[in-house]
């Protein structure tokens, strides 16, 4: 059991120009948190994950573990187990020599070892296949014996790499909500990684939410979503896609076509405050609706009607200033509008916005 | 069966070439080498049209065999020629492996230069063989050599490398090794590289030490490659030839089944074409009891070769 932190550490990868693949990462977790690592393909993740196994160096800052600086330990000394994404399993030992390869190379008793897997295994449900070798298994029993092989260790942090990703969409479901679970039940600091913001947002206490090795906010999966801390975050947690507009400013509020959005006081004052004549404005699908004949709202011509059973995703275009603008609106599943159709939207609630800076990006409403 | 045969005449049209160059290039030299064992035939029997001489060789029975097998001076001592045959291959195979292995765990390290190192490495390989072996006899050279001058120079004994004593063996495992570690680096080099680097990464988490990694990862995986080429290199150094022709000659404490087999076909009073076939066909029986002890033994492993 112990707790993490990132203390302003840096990866440079040498080349011209050099790549800094974790940028001042400066991060902390709690013991027995489940952080959870997000961001787009090459935004550092796996980086920042292999630092703190010591795979890879830290070429600025610190890493500490339980208080104690690892920043030059090798992986040995750091009483880490990791998950791979590949699994890593060794090809050569059977499953259950792969969980019990740590014990063994620390030289715990045969009898001990075999006691300790045995059990990861029923926890696991694993034990039928305790004596076959890894290519003798489906990709969820190999992801079930890695998962395994980091248990039985009983280190002090886990780390996982996008673990899920070798697996089909049903099972990725069931083995996330059991890996959330063991970790309830273990409770021992895990630091997984994901590009799957859906992962993220159902399994972490909190989730840190990266892009080009920068972290951009860390915080709870409710707190990310309700209020991003800059337009990328935005775009990036939410599926589909937060509504993103860059739309200009008016003595009320944001105007978008045919409907202007009332903003607060704080929001108009900080916007004057840095002198914008326009701001980005987000709008979550699911805070838009379609509106009555004679309400105020945004004229949109459908383009796609996504139907997912319950609810159907709504997209379409909308002219703001000169350009169509695609927006996305949730609608009822059962009365979705038809393709080509015209219909009015408006906002279910004027508080439901998101402003941010139209050039840094940074979010302006409280 | 007219039907088959009107479906697939193509396939056994495509064969057909390979068959007929088999078969005349090994097959039947095979069978008419086992049928001369059975014979006396000699530089004195065989069919010689020069002279217009007829073929006066008999049927003798297992006579050679006999007189192979119970070790006769005159038969080429046989179970002491095995015994060397057996000490040169299994000592340069041995030799070339864990050379090569070393090697190529260095190159497959990450370093400078590592494209040159390597090819430097495979030059002895791409050096017409003769070429090398007559480097080496120089070097060997008891008066002019550069290791006996240097020995020389260091006040240390000066011995006949390539004489007639034992250490001639020694000396032409040592020319052996320096020809094959080359192969076997670079098929080593391709098993090291075929290795998964997490599988390293997953080890060291999981707290091995280097060494604990050699042992637990890299050696299991190189099982299959290494059982490829071991099982090659002991057939092709049980046969090897040129080598020990080109730096001794007929040295006889340098002599192996194939160099003697080829004595007694080639050289000797009266060219022995029947004493020469037995030994090709008891080199054959042995290089196959030894495949099939290896490959029940890999079976075993639960290797698919
Ligand atoms: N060994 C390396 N040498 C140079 N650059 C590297 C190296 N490893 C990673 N990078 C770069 O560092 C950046 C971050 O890579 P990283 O693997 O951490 O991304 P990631 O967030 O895990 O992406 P993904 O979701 O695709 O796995 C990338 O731009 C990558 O090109
Ligand atoms: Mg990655």
């Amino acid at each position: 059991m112990a707790e993490v932190a990132y203390v302003n550490a840096s990866r440079v990868f040498p080349g011209t120009p050099p790549v800094r693949a974790v940028d001042n990462l400066e991060l902390s977790v709690a013991d027995g948190e489940f952080l959870v690592l997000v961001g787009p393909s090459g935004s550092g993740k796996s980086t920042a994950l292999r630092m703190l196994a010591g795979l890879e160096d830290v070429d600025e800052g610190a890493i500490t573990i339980g208080g104690k600086d690892v920043t030059n330990t090798p992986p040995k000394g750091r009483d880490i187990a990791m998950v791979f994404q590949s699994y890593a399993l060794y090809p050569h030992m059977t499953v259950a020599e792969n969980m019990g390869f740590a014990l063994k190379l620390r030289g715990v008793p045969k009898a001990q070892i075999r006691e300790k897997v045995a059990e990861a295994a029923r926890m696991l449900d694993l034990t039928k296949y305790l004596d076959r070798k890894p290519k003798a298994l489906s990709g969820g029993q190999r992801q079930r014996v890695a998962m395994g092989r980091a248990i039985v260790r009983e280190p002090s942090v886990f780390l996982m790499d996008e673990p899920l990703s070798n697996l089909d969409a049903k099972l990725r479901v069931e083995t996330r909500a059991n890996i959330a679970a063991l970790q309830q039940r273990l409770g021992t600091t895990t630091i997984y990684v994901t590009h799957d913001q859906v992962e993220a947002m159902t399994m972490g206490h909190r989730v840190a939410v990266l892009k080009d090795g920068v972290l951009q906010q860390c915080a709870s999966p409710r707190e990310l979503y309700d209020r991003p801390a800059n337009a990328f975050v935005a775009s990036f947690i939410g599926s589909p896609a937060m509504n993103l507009k860059t739309v200009p400013l008016t003595a009320e509020g944001a105007r978008l076509d045919g409907l202007v959005v009332p903003l607060s006081r704080a929001a108009l004052d900080g916007a004057a405050a840095e002198g914008l004549s326009e701001v980005t404005f987000g709008v979550r699908p699911e805070s838009l609706r379609l509106a009555s004949a004679d309400e105020d709202g945004m004229e949109m011509t459908v383009e796609l009607v996504e139907e997912l059973g319950a609810d159907a995703y709504v997209y379409g275009s909308v002219r703001i200033g000169e350009h169509p603008e695609r927006f996305i609106v949730r609608v009822d599943g059962r009365t979705p509008p038809a393709f080509g159709q015209q219909v009015k939207v408006t906002l279910r609630d004027a508080d439901e916005v998101h402003l941010f800076h139209p050039e840094t990006g940074l979010r302006l409403s409280a | 069966m007219r039907a088959f045969l009107a479906r697939h005449w193509y396939a056994y049209a495509m064969v057909l070439p390979v068959v007929v160059v088999v078969g005349a290039l090994v097959l039947l030299p095979l069978a008419q080498g086992l049928y001369f064992t059975f014979t006396n035939i000699n530089e004195a029997t065989i069919a010689n049209p020069v002279l217009d001489r007829p073929a006066s060789y008999e049927f003798v029975g297992l006579d050679n065999y006999v007189n192979v097998l119970t070790g006769g001076e005159s038969y080429g001592a046989f179970w002491s020629t095995l015994g060397r045959t057996l000490i040169w291959t299994f000592g340069c195979v041995l030799a070339h492996y864990a050379i090569g292995l070393g090697l190529a765990l260095l190159l497959n390290r990450r370093m400078r230069f590592r494209g040159l190192y390597r090819v430097l490495l495979i030059l002895p390989w791409a050096v017409p063989p003769f070429i090398s072996v007559f480097a080496w006899r120089y070097l060997f050279n008891s008066q002019f050599g550069i290791i006996n001058q240097a020995l020389g120079a260091l006040g240390l004994p000066t011995p006949v490398w390539l004489g007639q004593s034992d250490l001639a063996l020694f000396s032409v495992m040592v020319i052996n090794t320096w020809l094959g570690v080359p192969f076997m680096m670079v098929t080593l080099l391709g098993g090291l590289q075929s290795i998964p680097r997490e599988l390293y990464e997953a080890a060291e988490m999981d707290g091995a030490s280097a060494w604990q990694r050699f042992r637990d990862i890299t050696l299991p995986g190189l099982r299959s490659v290494s059982s490829t080429v071991v099982l090659l290199g002991v057939i092709w150094t049980f046969n090897l030839f040129h080598v020990i022709f080109l730096s001794t000659g007929q040295n006889p404490h340098t002599r192996i089944l194939v160099t003697y087999s080829f004595e007694r076909f080639f050289s000797g009073a009266s060219r022995d074409y029947a004493v020469a076939s037995t030994y090709g066909v008891l080199i054959l029986s042995l290089l196959l009891v030894f495949v099939t002890i290896y490959r029940r033994a890999m079976r075993r492993q639960g290797e698919v070769w």
